[in-house]
């Protein structure tokens, strides 16, 4: 863990601090996801395991709202420990998508996608995975209540 | 960048003299595990893409753990992969014990461990009766295989009957340890299962492997390489049958496993019979694992908690948190934010990561250059459940 902090302290130095590290994992600008993503695959993190959005509504009325996007990959090797950064957007924002590096954020983009609203920039097919294609809304918004109306039967 | 085959192969602009077709498999086909929708485009008999539409299951769990606090989510993740409820509840335990640091006593370790391989060999039981019913490998025209395997899954769950008292909606775990202390007997039962299953797999084994319909319908079929089963995210049988030699109860010990020496299973094909392989290596190593622990078991607390009197009493307050666990089917992990409503007692924010929607996401892949009669049989092998997919 700490020879990959070095590591990626030196070749990103703008946001990762090797000296104290944040446990939640380190705050990455939504332009350098693609190349944090390629730099861990090079260095054995090939295993996808998931992508995590969450919404994070605005304090005042001038903001619009962020979301938060959690990605974690793992070493497939004895003594494996799960590595995870965060990207930060405003609402109207996109994240670019890991699809071209990991198969598997195909479907797990679109569910994010789908229950938190993220948009992914460059996906192939951003449609939603769980719920039915005409729902109004993205159930994981901190506004969107359990009892928000909608059609609950087709 | 790799090299793999493109899943959204633009329909439209396919080849115009082709024989295309359209076919919906599912809701409501018999060998969809679940309910779940696969749409096959079809150039004549062969599929040229397949595009897995999930979501028939889907109950809102993530949104609902955001109200309840983390005491009250055990009961509600029983009903995810309800093949193998008690490795659910370990998941949500052990990511809430590691968040929090907290530790569990010997006792439960020891238990946790014994149940986690019951319900290995439970899962596992009933993938082995339902493929070879998909694929009409055994005697019988596959029906036999699944008569067998119920009756031995029946055993197990009556001994996690015994010990907590229902057959599937458990409750047995909570955070510091386990609820329900062993009864009288029970170590006994254990023992006895343990003894039938031993003979019982090899019986599977000579039914299937030296089957030859069985072998020309697994064998060639559904091949996921290495490369693009790391892609993927798969894990479990379905990685390790694609000779990844990974596995979470040897990398990243939980519960008991420290104490014991887990052989991993590894086979190097990456189609369905690799991973039918797989399963059955794993049968012996955990039929092995229990009969080392079983006689093992230390005295002492089953928590290391007093019991919970208030629902608000588990708080995680910042950060965000990952932890995963092997269940049969792979790496179940838990991604909390903390900090959320009642006082942080419940989560901002809850992702359960499944196993099985890294299989689904598989299927475009492992289909395409395969005929119709083949989708049950890759299906079937990469063993998803939709109430773990959909939540």
């Amino acid at each position: 863990m700490n020879e990959l902090l070095s590591a990626l302290a030196a070749a990103f130095p703008d946001f990762i601090d090797a000296e104290t590290p944040d446990p939640s994992g380190p705050m990455v600008p939504a332009s350098q996801h693609i190349a944090f993503a390629t730099f861990l695959k090079e260095r054995g993190f090939t295993r996808d395991v998931t992508v995590v959005g969450s919404h994070w509504p605005a304090a005042d009325e001038d903001s619009v709202g962020e979301y938060e996007v959690g990605t974690v990959l793992r070493q497939p090797q004895p003594g494996s420990f799960p590595f995870m950064w965060r990207v930060r957007i405003a609402m109207t924002d996109t994240v670019p998508t890991l699809f071209p590096l990991f198969a598997g954020a195909d479907l797990q983009e679109r569910e994010q996608f789908d229950l938190v609203g993220v948009q992914f920039g460059d996906h192939p097919d951003l449609r939603r995975l769980m719920l039915p294609e005409d729902w109004e809304g993205h159930p994981l918004h901190k506004d969107y209540a359990i009892d928000t109306p909608h059609a609950p039967w087709r | 960048m790799t090299t793999r085959p493109n899943p959204h192969l633009d329909i439209d602009n396919y080849d115009a003299d082709a024989d295309l077709m359209a076919l919906n498999m599912g809701p409501q086909h018999p060998s969809t595990h679940g309910v779940m929708r696969i749409k096959l485009f079809l150039d004549g008999e062969v599929i040229i893409k397949a595009v897995p539409y999930p979501g028939y299951l889907h109950r809102g769990v993530e949104k609902l753990c955001e109200k309840l606090t983390f005491v009250q989510i055990f009961p509600i993740v029983d009903k995810h992969d309800y093949v193998a409820p008690m490795t659910n509840e370990q998941a949500m335990a052990v990511a809430f014990e590691r968040t929090l640091g907290i530790e569990v006593p010997r006792r439960a370790r020891y238990l946790r461990t014994i149940l986690a391989e019951l319900t290995r060999i439970s899962s596992h039981l009933l993938w082995l009766g339902t493929f070879t019913l998909d694929i009409g490998g055994t005697i019988g025209g596959g029906a036999s295989m699944m008569m067998y395997t119920f009756r031995e899954r029946e055993l197990i769950l009556d001994c996690f009957e015994m010990l907590t008292g229902s057959r599937f909606h458990y409750n047995t775990h909570c955070v510091g340890g386990n609820r329900h202390e062993i009864p009288d007997g029970w170590v006994a039962v254990v023992k006895s299962i343990v003894a039938t299953m031993k003979l019982r797999v090899p019986e599977y084994e000579q039914l299937c492997t030296g089957n030859e319909i069985f072998n020309m319908r697994s064998q060639g079929v559904g091949v996921i390489s290495r490369d693009l089963a790391l892609e993927l995210g798969l894990s479990g049988p379905n990685l390790r049958a694609s000779g990844v030699d990974h596995d979470l109860r040897r990398d990243q010990p939980f519960h008991a496993y420290d104490e014991v020496d887990v052989q991993v299973a590894v086979a190097q094909g990456g189609d369905c019979f690799a991973r039918y392989q797989v399963r059955i290596a794993e049968f012996y190593e955990s039929i092995r694992i229990v009969e080392s622990l079983i006689d093992n078991i230390p005295e002492g607390p089953l928590s290391s908690q007093r019991p919970v009197k208030s629902t608000l009493a588990v708080k995680v307050k910042t950060g965000c948190h990952y932890h995963g666990i092997e269940t049969p089917r792979g790496e179940l992990g838990t991604y909390i934010i903390g900090g959320g409503d009642n006082k942080s007692a419940s989560p901002y924010r809850l992702k359960i990561v499944p196993p099985s929607l890294h299989a689904m996401s598989a299927l475009p892949y492992a289909l395409v250059g395969h005929t119709v009669s083949d989708v049950v049989a890759i299906l079937g092998s990469l063993d998803p459940i939709m109430g773990e997919v959909d939540r």
